[in-house]
């Protein structure tokens, strides 16, 4: 049975991921994870310099789901470096390092700096968080802004490059075809998705920040069906995620063109859900004869008459 | 020794309409908490509601946990309706709890609410006799009077209606307890709903009295992960989960 893919040149052992801002700096679930037999560890988005975050509460639990509004707190690619970097070395796992900035250069900086350090596989560039101030979305929602400053970070680093997309645009797949002809390897797909919780008795937002991404399981049919429609419009290999919470919602990802994918708000719920999720992922290569799990990509059967 | 591990529901005592006991038993070993560290129980095998709920550890033994349960929401619901024989799982013990009393000094427990249930097992482990003083909206949400008895006679209820104890907050009673009894190097051990934290956190201040505050904020993941529970500390945001529930005094409404 092979459960291995390849990822923009990165070839990883299994095909599933945490996603980033779900599993801290790795050392967080090492206790209930054996680190190793995961595909890829995806840190906690990193800025050149530490944020502080936005101010509680930053979360709320929604219908099958939840909001966050974290703010990218984060120590910042240096003390990321210094202080968690040597805790993941000692593990047998490919380390993507997600990160972001405010401008371009911020971004060039931090892909810089985190390229001349080793031990880091892959960079994972976030221009799509939903809890940024608003001309900072335009990296993820204006396809000429993500060709701009994904170009610059394709210039200063050889490591693989994943872009990760944001759902909350009207054609996801210009936005991929955008980062693929800047130059990504991959993409991954979707971020949270823009979201509002009211309480209705005091008539406040149940979010510091008034409004939040949400995720879960509420937003896996988005996720899937965003997957598909980059899957038909870009090369590069996509990596699935949003609200994947077993082994069959990984298949269902994958069906629709996911090469990989990430497992995000279910290590909340259960943080043995990475390793959970690889063994149902084999469960279901058994049951179903399937050798190579690359083989199930993108394996959605339809017609043009469905459309 | 696992900190993530499946639990059976050994009991269910309801003691009011508001508040039950939910007594579960472990299936395997599992690491021994201390005062004022919590759990996160999976509520629900479904995907809605989603996240586990942060519960304070009443009571323990070798072979069981207890968890006080308030009423408050859907999470809350499906604790209290949760039949023994039924299994459940865990995450826990989290959070860094309550320290021990320094050599001379006076410990004061001050609970709010179902706040006993973090504070509850300081009372037995707080030297003999030690003083609390207990706070509740009615007299029908002041729970374990008997089992608090047993322990300490140093015992000063009150409620917003007052209904039992002295009608009132707790941290008015508390504060004319401090001026008209001598109390040496008293530290404050505390839990409770935000106003009553609040006013205990400047009345603290007023009087440069040190104190141990558990707070509650929402929680994702429970082990320092997602970064959602963060509350403002004089050092910046620190995680409830992670550096907290308990935090010191004079860290806090600064």
């Amino acid at each position: 049975m092979n459960l291995s893919v390849e990822i923009g040149g990165l070839r990883l052992k299994n095909p599933v991921l945490t996603a980033s801002g779900t599993f801290g700096y790795g050392e967080e679930y090492a206790e209930f994870v054996d680190l190793s037999a995961l595909g890829a560890i995806v840190t906690k988005g990193l800025s050149l310099t530490p944020r502080e975050g936005n101010p509680p509460p930053r979360i709320v639990e929604t219908p099958a789901g939840m909001l966050n509004a974290i703010g990218l707190q984060n120590i910042g690619v240096e003390r990321f470096i210094e202080e968690k970097l040597p805790f993941l070395k000692q593990f047998d796992v490919p380390v993507i390092a997600n990160f972001f900035g405010d401008s371009v250069d911020e971004f060039v900086g931090a892909a810089e700096r985190l390229s001349r350090a080793a031990g880091i596989a892959g960079l994972e560039m976030n221009i799509s968080c939903p809890n940024k101030q608003a001309g900072w979305l335009v990296f993820g929602t204006d396809p000429r802004v993500t060709f701009e400053v994904v170009s610059a970070v394709r210039k200063v680093t050889d490591l693989p490059l994943i872009v990760k997309l944001s759902p909350n645009v009207t054609d996801i797949a210009l936005m991929a075809r955008a980062a693929e002809d800047a130059g990504a390897d991959a993409v991954s797909l979707i971020n949270t998705v823009t979201g509002m919780a009211i309480d209705i008795k005091t008539r406040r937002p149940k979010l510091a920040n008034i409004t939040g991404g949400l995720s879960g399981p509420a937003i896996r049919p988005i996720g899937v069906r965003m997957v598909w429609e980059v899957f038909r419009a870009v090369g590069v290999p996509v990596i699935g995620s949003g609200g994947i919470m077993n082994g069959e919602d990984a298949i269902e990802y994958m069906l629709a063109g996911a090469s990989a994918v990430a497992v995000g708000t279910a290590n909340f719920v259960t943080p043995t859900a990475t390793t959970d999720i690889i063994a149902g992922i084999r469960d279901y290569m058994t049951a179903n004869g399937i050798r190579d799990i690359s083989s199930i990509k993108g394996g959605l059967l339809w017609q043009r008459e469905d459309l | 020794m696992s900190r993530f591990f499946q639990a059976e529901v050994t009991g269910n005592i309801l003691l009011s309409q508001t508040h039950n006991i939910l007594r579960i038993t472990p299936l395997k070993p599992h690491p021994s908490p201390s005062p004022g560290q919590f759990y996160l129980l999976r509520v629900s095998e479904t995907m809605d509601p989603l996240l586990r709920r942060p519960l304070s550890i009443l009571r323990w033994d070798e072979s069981s946990l207890e968890f006080l349960i308030r009423l408050k929401g859907r999470g809350t619901l499906l604790l209290r309706n949760m039949p023994p024989g039924g299994c459940i799982d865990l995450l826990g013990p989290l959070g860094n709890g309550y320290p021990s009393a320094g050599d001379g000094e006076t410990p004061i427990l001050v609970a709010g609410g179902v706040g006993i249930a973090s504070v509850y097992p300081l009372i037995g482990r707080l030297g003999t006799d030690p003083i609390l003083f207990y706070g509740a909206a009615s007299s029908g949400d002041l729970c374990l009077l008997d089992d608090i008895r047993a322990v300490t006679s140093n015992l000063y209820l009150s409620t917003d209606d007052g209904s039992m104890g002295s009608r009132g907050n707790t941290v008015e009673r508390l504060a004319a307890f401090l001026d008209e009894t001598s109390v040496p190097k008293p530290v404050v051990y505390a839990c409770g709903p935000e106003g009553m934290t609040s006013a205990l956190l400047r009345m603290l201040r007023e009087r440069g009295i040190p104190g141990y505050v558990s707070l509650e904020e929402r929680m994702a993941c429970g082990v320092g992960a997602c970064l959602g529970c963060v509350v403002e500390t004089s050092g910046g945001y620190r995680r409830v989960c992670k550096e907290g529930p308990v935090f010191r005094a004079r860290e806090l409404g600064f």
